[in-house]
Order: C-alpha cells, then structure tokens, then sequence
C-alpha cells in the first residue's frame, strides 16, 4: 500500500484510505463560497504544525489577505510558519500567466527546498483556464509531474458552468488529477446544504457516499460521516477463511497461479463488502483456469 | 449523532414489510443514503429517478402537492418531501399494506426533517 499524506480535513481521511497518496496531485472542486481555500489553510497547517514545508502559491489572495483570514478563522499559528520560513506563500496575479516570462514549472523549482517531501497547494489553478490559451494549457501534464515529483499538493478549482467559455479549459485538471473531491454548497442551510463527494481516487478505494460538513472556528472543514458511512469504507476480516482457501486453490492452477493468488490477496486485504466474497471468487477461479 | 440517527431512521423504513427499497435524495437527485436488495431493476428505477427528481418536486412544488406516486410494472414509487433541501423515495410492493406503509413514511419523514432542518 502506498505512503499516505494526512490530508488535515477532520473526518476526511477514514473516508479515502488513510489520506492523499504521498506525491500525488489532489484537485478539490467547487463553486464559490464552499471552503476551497479553508481545505487549503488545514492542508497546510496539519504538515506544518508537524515539521513539513508548505508551498502555497496564491493567484487571488496576498499573503497579508491569507493570514487575515486565517486569523479570523482561528487558524493563527500561521504566522509562525511564515516567520520560521517553512510556509512560503507565493502570490501571482492571474492575469500575469499572460506573459510569457511567467512559468509555473519555473516557481515550482525555484521553491524546492532541501526536503524530499513538500506539501504544495495552488489556490485557485482556475487562472490557467481563464488566461492561458490552448497551447499553454496543454503545459498543465508537465506542471502536474513537476508537482508529484516535489511532493503531494493540492489544487483548487472554480467549478464552472456547463456553458461558461472557461468551462473547456477548468475541466482538464480534473482528468490530469489523481483525486477529486467536490464540495457543494446548496444555500438551504440544512444538515446537506455543504456537501462533499469524493470522484476519484486513483489506486485507492474511498467513500462513495455525499457527506455533509460544517465549517467550524478554530478547525476548518469537519465532514460528519456517519458510523455507516466509515463502515463502508474499512476493510473486514469476516471472510478471510473462504480467502485463504481461495488462494490455496488457485495457487494450483498452471502458469497464472501465483499471480491470481497474489490477486486474491490483496482483494482480502481490501475487502470491505459487508456480504460474503463467496461468487466472486468462484466467478474468478472458473474465469481463469 | 445525526448522521446515524438519519441512517437508523432509513433502517428502520427497510425493515417495514412490502417496502422494497427506501433512498433519501437530495432535491438536485445525489443520493444521500441508499437501501436497496442487489436487484438490476430497482438499479434501473433508480437511473430514472435521478432524471426526474427535479422536475417532479419542481411540478409537485408548483401544484401545492405533498406527495406524488409513480405506478411501475413490480413497484410504487412514493415520493415524500422530507425538508427543503430532501426527498425521500419508497419503493413498495404493489401488493403490501399500503396503509401502514404510509404511517410509516409519515414517521420517518417526520424523524428525517428533524434530523437535517
């Protein structure tokens, strides 16, 4: 199982494995108003009140701006970090990326430091949409490897709407992404008015459900997940027997033996289906002998 | 815990007999919280569900209506506004005990909207 990178988002991590996987690019999606740059603030401070160095490159808000609203939000410890030199912010007006001069790849190697593992975030990426044409879009994949190869960030997206003319351009970082996660906020001002809903999770397993969460001063974002919601998510010893007898018998079958068992294996170690694994597995033993 | 208490209440619905399958949607047709057998039809009422929510809460809204039921081949389908922002859709056998069932859908709607208003 790969490295996990706690995400700082109470309640977030039972419901996607244990965290973000280490060097990965996680986009968190939505519209005005529900919480992008809160995730932000917790995915930072979760790393830096334990050792690590945050990248936080800003297109909207100025350092002064973020720890203003990190103040507010009962988030201070901010400052220290910034003193101690382990959070660098990096605000870039949007409409700078105009220019040619300016390239995101550039900043990220400017702002490596010694450390084999930076938490980076970019508040928001919708910039790039909204300013770059085409071809300098497609330079997205190459800014998304430079991310993975520094460290696990997190990206915020404005979610669009379907006709916006930006709309083409904002819904790429979704597809290069290795998780997506969006929050919604319906204005109803009921128990699922804020709402998160995990869309992907490359090589992982994660909640499927829409968990509803609040706001809170002095914490962020807390999802409230119910013990149903948790269950679904977390694997099961219940059936290991039918699995252990499972490998057993596939481990004889010709050349792909081992590999199925090594298969089932980790389908045991996965499993997390309140029903047995019963036809399953007889569907797979029949398939490939 | 309010989720849970939710999940209990959708639980308790299952359990009724003749009630095949419950879902708490919210009014943009996302599930919230599903309880259906593994069974492709229901799969299939659910498909046409998420199509429809909105429009049938936008009519029911518009004509002052507290509930609406959809007549299928091997279901009903009763819609329920539980609060604002939700709504919960029971699938019932067409033979069941239509009359206790709907006792039952009055309390769970009743715990529903106190657990997310």
């Amino acid at each position: 199982m790969s490295k996990r990178v706690k995400s700082g988002i109470y309640g977030l991590d039972e419901l996607i494995g244990g965290g973000f996987r280490k060097n990965t690019v996680n986009i968190v999606h939505g519209g005005i108003g529900v919480g992008k740059t809160t995730f932000c603030f917790q995915y930072a401070l979760f790393g830096l009140n334990r050792g690590e160095k945050v990248v936080f490159i800003s297109f909207e808000m100025t350092k002064e701006q973020i720890i203003r609203d990190c103040n507010e939000l009962g988030l201070s410890e901010i400052e220290e970090h910034i003193e101690s030199g382990n959070l660098k912010i990096i605000h870039i007006y949007g409409e700078d990326l105009a220019f040619p001069t300016i390239s995101l790849v550039d900043i990220l190697k400017e702002n490596k430091t010694d450390t084999d593992h930076i938490r980076f975030i970019i508040d928001p990426l919708t910039h790039y949409s909204m300013f770059l044409d085409d071809e300098k879009r497609k330079s997205l994949s190459t800014i998304f490897q430079s991310l993975r190869d520094f460290g696990t960030s997190v990206i915020t997206l404005e979610k669009s709407h379907p006709n916006d003319a930006i709309n083409n351009g904002s819904l790429m970082p979704l597809y290069l992404g290795d998780t997506v996660i969006h929050l919604d906020n319906l204005g109803f001002g009921e128990l699922f008015n804020r709402t998160l809903r995990v869309a992907k999770h490359r090589g992982s397993k994660h909640g499927e459900g829409l968990y509803p969460y609040n706001i809170e001063s002095g914490l962020g974002i807390v999802i409230l997940a119910s013990e149903h919601d948790i269950n679904k998510v977390t694997t099961t010893k219940e059936f290991d027997e039918q699995f252990i007898a499972a490998i057993k018998q596939v481990s004889n079958i010709d050349i792909v033996g081992e590999k199925l068992a090594k298969r089932i294996e980790h389908l045991r170690n996965d499993w997390n289906h309140s029903e047995s694994p019963e036809y399953i597995l007889d569907l797979v033993t029949k398939n490939e002998k | 815990m309010i989720r849970s208490k939710l999940e209990l209440t959708l639980d308790d619905l299952y359990e009724t007999e003749g009630v095949d399958a419950c879902i708490l949607y919210r009014i943009d047709g996302i599930p919230i919280t599903v309880r259906t057998p593994r069974d492709s039809a229901i799969i299939e009422v659910m498909f046409w569900l998420e199509k429809q929510i909105k429009h049938v809460l936008r009519n029911m809204d518009k004509e002052g209506l507290k509930a609406a039921t959809f007549d299928f081949k091997n279901y009903q389908i009763l819609l329920t506004p539980s609060s604002r922002s939700t709504v919960l859709v029971t699938l019932i056998n067409p033979h069941a005990h239509k009359q206790l069932i709907s006792i039952e859908i009055a309390r769970a709607k009743s715990k529903i909207h106190k657990c997310v208003s």
